[in-house]
């Protein structure tokens, strides 16, 4: 799927704003303040209804009335109408100008993959961060992992509780604590199974990104790092003193973690910042693969401040890449002064100034 | 400027209800100053009185009830031999109205959750154990919610009368009945298809 224009009104700091985006590389350039991110920003808030970062009443410029973020798109076989708006008073969505009941419903017919510089905390972040990412990526495309999860995190809630209220000799049976540890452990079990899946499949497509971005034999892979090996049932059942002896559960999906390994070294600690930021950029990309995979349409990629701290060559092969992809991606960036001008004449080149975006007429050839 | 003081006091009252916030008890209470004479208030509040003096929980099943034992433990035309457990007396009433199920009942009033200070204690257990001990016992069918409180209570149950000679079984999920298969939830749906029977 393809965004063919987007049209802002109230957005943040676009009081009326209209874009015809090109269907392959679009930069929008500008300074520090003008208003790229929040370009992007319109863009996720049209295909989730929510934004990665402000509540709904963020997105409205103050005192105008409602915000709306018009669309149109083109799939394969047809052009589409899709239309988010937020006022005081709530949001709504529109498929084809007609008022979307479930939200749910709503999310998933435009596919986005997002960078932000913020997605660094993949990399230096806590393990929290990472469960989190890999738990939004699973829960988009498999509603059984969301339930799993959700049950999960309820029956450790209450183990934990049950657990502190044993400490404490307010209950002394055995039995309860028999039945939500099993009920946990068969939930934990299921998660468990799928992120290992998951983080093995991610780990093939992004270490074969990074290779391509980086055009070195280096081999960056991701490994799961479960905090269970073993039967996630049995574990439990073993270590039950440590648990009713801390007051707490000690093991299981909530402890996991994910690591980046790079040339055999945790890159959390070894890598450079740029070789960071080029792992992210790696599982970005392999994340779209997966996508494209399950949904049979290749997501947008919004890719904000995505060239600092890349040098030029890689700068210049990220973009060779997603032109041959033959991806939709919108990037924002302060200036392109390493990007090479070949690759710049296939793209659409917009500046924006102030709340107010315009497209670069093209010079050259043609 | 503050309610006065009786209004307030009312308006306290109403908030002890499950489901009644603030504002809808300040409704209330302003539609009972305003609304009712003296005498609906003093009918209003002796029915009150007349339901919490009246109304006890079966000694036998837990159920509301204006007799001891209640209608349904003391009717011998119905099954003896089986007796579905459930969570509130209001799903006795759901299952009645229904009116299939012709055994007795057992009212836990409420679901394991220790994040709600509920354990085994707190539930209308004791009674059941001792009730299953009569041979006359042959099934009980456990009908607590599909959520995590409510398997967590049914698998207390069954764990709990593994080694009596008698029959545990679990209400089924599935498919509601004249629904479409479109509208039903993926959840709700693997269920159905996980829990068939030979047709």
């Amino acid at each position: 799927m393809k965004i063919k224009t987007v049209a802002l009104t109230n957005f943040r700091n676009y009081r009326k704003q209209i874009v015809t985006l090109g269907q392959g590389l679009n930069f929008i350039i500008g300074s520090n303040g003008e208003g790229k991110t929040n370009f992007l920003e319109a863009l996720y808030v049209l295909s989730l209804v929510k934004s990665y970062k402000a509540a709904d009443r963020d997105l409205i410029l103050n005192g105008n009335g409602p915000s709306r973020i018009v669309a149109t798109l083109e799939t394969s076989t047809k052009t589409i109408e899709l239309a988010v708006a937020f006022s005081e008073t709530g949001k709504a969505a529109s498929f084809n100008r007609q008022a979307v009941d479930r939200l749910s419903d709503y999310i998933g017919i435009m596919n986005v993959v997002l960078f932000t510089p913020e997605d660094m905390t993949l990399v230096k972040g806590g393990p929290a961060d990472r469960r989190y990412f890999i738990d939004v990526v699973l829960g988009q495309v498999d509603k059984d992992y969301l339930y799993d999860l959700t049950q999960f995190k309820h029956a450790l809630k209450q183990r934990n509780e049950l657990l502190k209220q044993m400490q404490d000799k307010k209950i002394n049976d055995l039995v309860v604590l028999e039945v939500i540890t099993e009920q946990m452990a068969d939930y934990g079990s299921k998660v468990i199974i799928k992120r290992k899946a998951f983080i093995e499949q991610l780990s093939k497509n992004a270490s074969e990104m990074y290779r391509y971005l980086t055009s070195k034999d280096d081999t960056m892979v991701v490994k799961y790092a479960p905090s269970i090996t073993n039967d996630y049932r049995q574990e439990l059942k073993a270590k039950i003193a440590t648990d009713l002896s801390s007051g707490t559960t000690n093991y299981g999906p909530h402890r996991d973690d994910i690591e980046w390994v790079l040339a055999g070294q945790t890159a959390k600690f070894y890598a450079s910042q740029g070789e960071q930021r080029l792992i992210v950029l790696s599982v970005c990309m392999a994340l779209c693969n997966y996508y494209a995979e399950i949904k049979s349409d290749r997501p947008i990629f919004l890719l904000d401040d995505v060239f600092s701290e890349l040098d030029a060559e890689k700068q210049n092969r990220l973009i060779q890449y997603l032109l041959k992809s033959e991806s939709q991606a919108i990037i924002t960036a302060t200036s392109l002064i390493e990007i090479a001008d070949i690759y710049k004449q296939q793209a659409k080149i917009y500046h924006v100034f102030k709340g107010s975006i315009r497209e670069e007429q093209q010079h050259g050839q043609s | 400027m503050n309610y006065p003081q009786p209004l307030e006091d009312l308006i306290n009252e109403f908030m002890k209800y499950p489901g009644i916030g603030r504002k809808t008890a300040e409704r209330y209470a302003l539609y009972t100053v305003n609304k009712f004479d003296i005498a609906a208030a003093h009918d209003f509040a002796s029915t009150i009185i007349a339901a919490k003096e009246k109304i006890i929980q079966c000694p036998i099943c837990g159920h509301l009830t204006e007799t001891n034992p209640c209608s349904i433990c003391a009717d011998t035309n119905r099954n003896q031999t089986i007796i579905l457990i459930v969570e509130s007396p209001k799903d006795v009433f759901t299952i009645e109205k229904s009116g299939k199920y012709h055994g007795l009942y057992h009212v836990l009033n409420g679901n394991l959750s220790p994040l709600n200070g509920i354990g085994p204690e707190e539930l209308n257990l004791k009674t059941l154990w001792s009730r299953v001990q009569n041979e006359i016992i042959k099934e009980v069918i456990i009908a607590t919610s599909a959520t995590q409180e409510g398997e967590a209570t049914a698998m207390y149950i069954k764990r709990v009368l593994k080694d009596i000679d008698l029959v545990v079984s679990r209400i089924a999920y599935g498919v509601p009945v004249g629904a479409n298969l479109e509208y039903t939830d993926d959840l709700t749906l693997n269920l159905a298809i996980e829990n068939r029977h030979k047709f």
